[in-house]
């Protein structure tokens, strides 16, 4: 099994410096990157986190008295490579705001309340499909402390493992019709319109789900694919 | 079977809101996977993080993946694999406290076909839009991934003996003897 990785078009991809993002000019190297080409030791990568870390359910939006505050949504994400193949097996991260725009995070020191039936992460194994889904409430927007008037739109953060070091990944998935995507400076880094659309999430059209949750689908590829298998 | 070649996903910033219980107790501690000790000389690699203007950054968060103590890759994708140290996963994770460093307990990796030892370093933090890779090394030891970085840089990459099993790795993001991080 082995995963062949190709530079990305940087247009797909986020800008490191992004224009009324403070931190970006003071953490980001000023000398250029380092180019090399990639050996075992980056073609290889962790593929049992899940035996490393403690996972956490994907049914974070609370039931009965205890459901959290806000508009209840179901998110079916599938993952895979860029051969179109699933990614199964691997570990996913996820992290998001409640429905005022507050995290559960010391660094979050906003005025908007925490909600007690709502602590905004899980940490999930996608299945043989490269599926997984999670039933949670639908983030608030919020105001970044710059102050001057950017305003993070609703957002789902998700960090991915993949079958190889090269292949890790930390994005944000967006929601559609928002308006605040359009004057977003994280979203709107990354160049290319077309990949900007592929961060935000599709809306299932409601079919009378019993449950009260509007149904998103997202889709996340992951770098590499796998090799073709040398004919003997 | 031809599948349709789809383009990699954008990556964003991890924000300053990771939550902390992803940082697992123990996710730092190579040396113990599910209670067994891994094989071979058990190192600490410790470390400072600062930006630009020499500020340590408090609560970032590294990764790293490396090879056991003979060189192997807990991957299929390495040859030798089946022969992996069954209580080493090659992989962990730390968040920097307050003065901005951090510690991880692993095991001195064994020299990997064609390379020299090293562990790879990832860094994830508010205002990085893209994840920054390095690697780390314990010499100067001919390796064609330090070698591709220019040479009066290479030395940044080098790890600083402090005392015996402790080294030193500090990662400067931007500035005066700035890290050097790769374009992949």
């Amino acid at each position: 099994m082995k995963t062949v990785i190709e530079a990305r078009d940087e247009r797909t991809q986020p800008a490191r410096l992004v224009p009324g993002y403070p931190q970006t000019p003071l953490r980001n190297p000023r000398e250029p990157l380092v180019s090399r080409q990639p050996t075992l030791s980056e073609l290889t990568g962790p593929l049992e986190v899940a035996r490393r870390v403690k996972l956490l359910g994907g049914d974070i939006a609370g039931h009965g008295e205890k459901r959290a505050i806000g508009q209840l949504i179901h998110l079916r994400v599938r993952v895979l490579d860029e051969d179109g193949a699933p990614v199964g097996g691997t570990v996913v991260e996820m992290w998001q705001a409640n429905a005022a725009g507050r995290y559960i995070h010391p660094n979050d020191d906003d005025h908007a309340p925490p909600d007690p039936n709502f602590y905004g992460a899980a940490r999930l194994v996608t299945d043989g499909n490269g599926l997984f889904e999670l039933r949670t409430v639908k983030p608030g927007a919020y105001p970044v402390p710059t102050r001057d008037g950017w305003w993070r739109p609703p957002h789902v953060h998700f960090s991915l493992f993949g079958k190889v070091w090269l292949s890790r990944l930390v994005t944000q998935m967006y929601f559609p019709s928002e308006p605040l995507n359009a004057q977003d400076r994280i979203l709107n880094a990354v160049p290319d319109a077309a990949a900007r659309e592929r961060l935000v999430a599709r809306l299932i059209a409601p079919t009378g789900d019993p449950h009260n949750a509007l149904v998103f689908e997202h889709q996340i590829v992951l770098r590499g694919r796998e090799a073709t298998p040398e004919q003997p | 079977m031809k599948r349709t070649a789809l383009v990699p996903t954008g990556e964003a910033t991890i924000g300053p809101f990771f939550p902390p219980r992803y940082v697992d107790a123990g996710a730092n501690d190579l040396t113990l996977f599910e209670g067994r000790k891994a094989k071979g000389e058990a190192i600490e690699i410790r470390g400072r993080v600062v930006q630009e203007d020499g500020v340590a950054l408090e609560n970032l968060v590294l990764e790293i993946w490396q090879a056991d103590a003979r060189g192997i890759f807990r991957h299929p994708a390495d040859p030798r694999s089946a022969q992996a140290d069954a209580a080493f996963l090659g992989w962990g994770r730390a968040v920097t406290d307050t003065q901005g460093s951090y510690i991880f307990r692993t095991i001195r990796p064994g020299a990997p076909q064609g390379r020299a030892p090293h562990v790879n370093f990832m860094v994830m933090y508010s205002g990085l839009m893209r994840i920054l890779k390095t690697t780390m090394f314990f010499s100067r030891d001919p390796d064609p991934v330090l070698a591709a970085v220019p040479l009066p840089r290479q030395e940044l990459l080098v790890a600083k003996l402090e005392k015996p099993g402790i080294y030193r790795f500090d990662i400067r993001l931007r500035g005066d003897n700035e890290t050097p991080f790769f374009d992949d």
